[in-house]
């Protein structure tokens, strides 16, 4: 018997051995951050609702191949980067769309708390990070939104530590010229 | 360029602001950081940028997708990628067996090809796992040895 606060990992065992029911638990422990971080990587709301469910949807089917050594965390974000890596390349594909100008926040919830607390910086670092270049902008989102270590980023991203490293060290840099070259 | 010695690379900088560096390392970072306005400047900046990620909004979606995956799944009959064929197998003899061996062997024939052809529908809509869980000894410390214990969880 499983407790609904046990690990991911022996949920993942039940829902590898067929069970859906473990695999729905896990979807709902993971489900907010893979949307947040789709959402951040493609800046709408539609496209990161369906990816999310793909995501969701290949983890199952790559459920076979996960094994214990790997955080199911880390797993699962590997598969959603992916996927998001994927969707910006086809839309570069079928037609030039600049992040900035597709943005769309979900509509479902209409946040007048979170306009008001939403300053000036914070709305700057919104719209610089959608000028980032993806592998810029993933490795940040990991680091900063999901507070991953390095060696967890290593992981999804399929990177060296020392390359975590000095990959988001330029990113950083990035960000930080493009908030420059935008500023008030 | 300060007294402290030669200005240390960004990424040095950046690892300092995630907590990632230890011992000496941290300590002549540090050191070199207090003496040197170039550095110091930029550690400020990377620092704020922390700052400023932490207050980015939350942004909830809403949605159980729990329950789309779970229809999607259930309903697409999504196959893992290592499923064996077993359908094309079993179809492959239809048409031959009912010639060729009278009709009450076609008839248990047909019967173990409804069977099978159940299975398949079955199997489809797990991962590839568990179609050898029948045949698979459990892992010392594995807390789930099949199915059923699975779902005995109530939940
Ligand atoms: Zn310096």
């Amino acid at each position: 018997m499983l407790a609904s606060d046990g690990r991911d990992e022996d949920w993942v065992r039940c829902a590898q051995a067929g069970d859906r029911k473990a695999f729905s638990e896990l979807v709902r422990r993971h489900q907010d951050h893979v949307y947040r971080y789709l959402l951040r990587m493609l800046g709408s709301h539609d496209d990161a609702l369906e990816l999310t469910q793909d995501a969701f949807v290949k983890a199952w089917q790559a459920l076979p191949q996960w094994q214990p050594e790997a955080q199911f965390r880390t797993w699962l974000f590997r598969i959603a980067n992916n996927a998001a890596l994927d969707a910006l390349r086809r839309r570069k594909l079928v037609e030039f769309v600049p992040l900035e100008d597709s943005f769309d926040a979900p509509s479902s919830e209409p946040d007048p708390e979170h306009q008001a607390q939403a300053t000036q910086e914070v709305r700057q670092l919104e719209a610089s990070l959608k000028k980032l270049r993806p592998e810029h902008r993933e490795i940040l989102l990991l680091r900063e939104v999901e507070e991953m270590s390095y060696e967890e980023i290593g992981r999804v991203l399929s990177l060296s530590e020392g390359t975590v490293k000095s990959r988001l060290a330029r990113a950083r840099v990035a960000l930080i010229e493009i908030h420059a070259r935008s500023g008030p | 360029m300060s007294d402290a010695g030669k200005c240390p690379k960004t990424e040095a900088l950046s690892a300092l602001v995630d907590d990632e560096l230890v011992g000496s390392v941290r300590h002549a970072l540090d050191a070199h950081v207090a003496g040197c306005a170039i550095c110091a400047s930029l550690l400020a900046e990377l620092r704020q940028l922390r700052t400023t990620f932490t207050a980015l909004p939350d942004v909830a979606p809403g949605v159980d997708f729990a329950s789309l995956v779970d229809r999607r799944i259930a309903a697409a009959a999504v196959v893992p990628k290592t499923e064996p064929k077993l359908r094309p197998q079993s179809w492959y003899w239809w048409p031959v067996a009912p010639a060729a061996f009278g009709g009450v062997l076609s008839l248990s024939v047909g019967a173990y090809l409804g069977s099978a052809l159940m299975l398949g529908t079955q199997v489809a809509e797990q991962p590839a796992a568990l179609q050898m869980a029948a045949f698979t000894a459990i892992p010392p410390g594995a807390l789930c040895p099949g199915l059923q214990v699975c779902n005995a969880t109530g939940r």
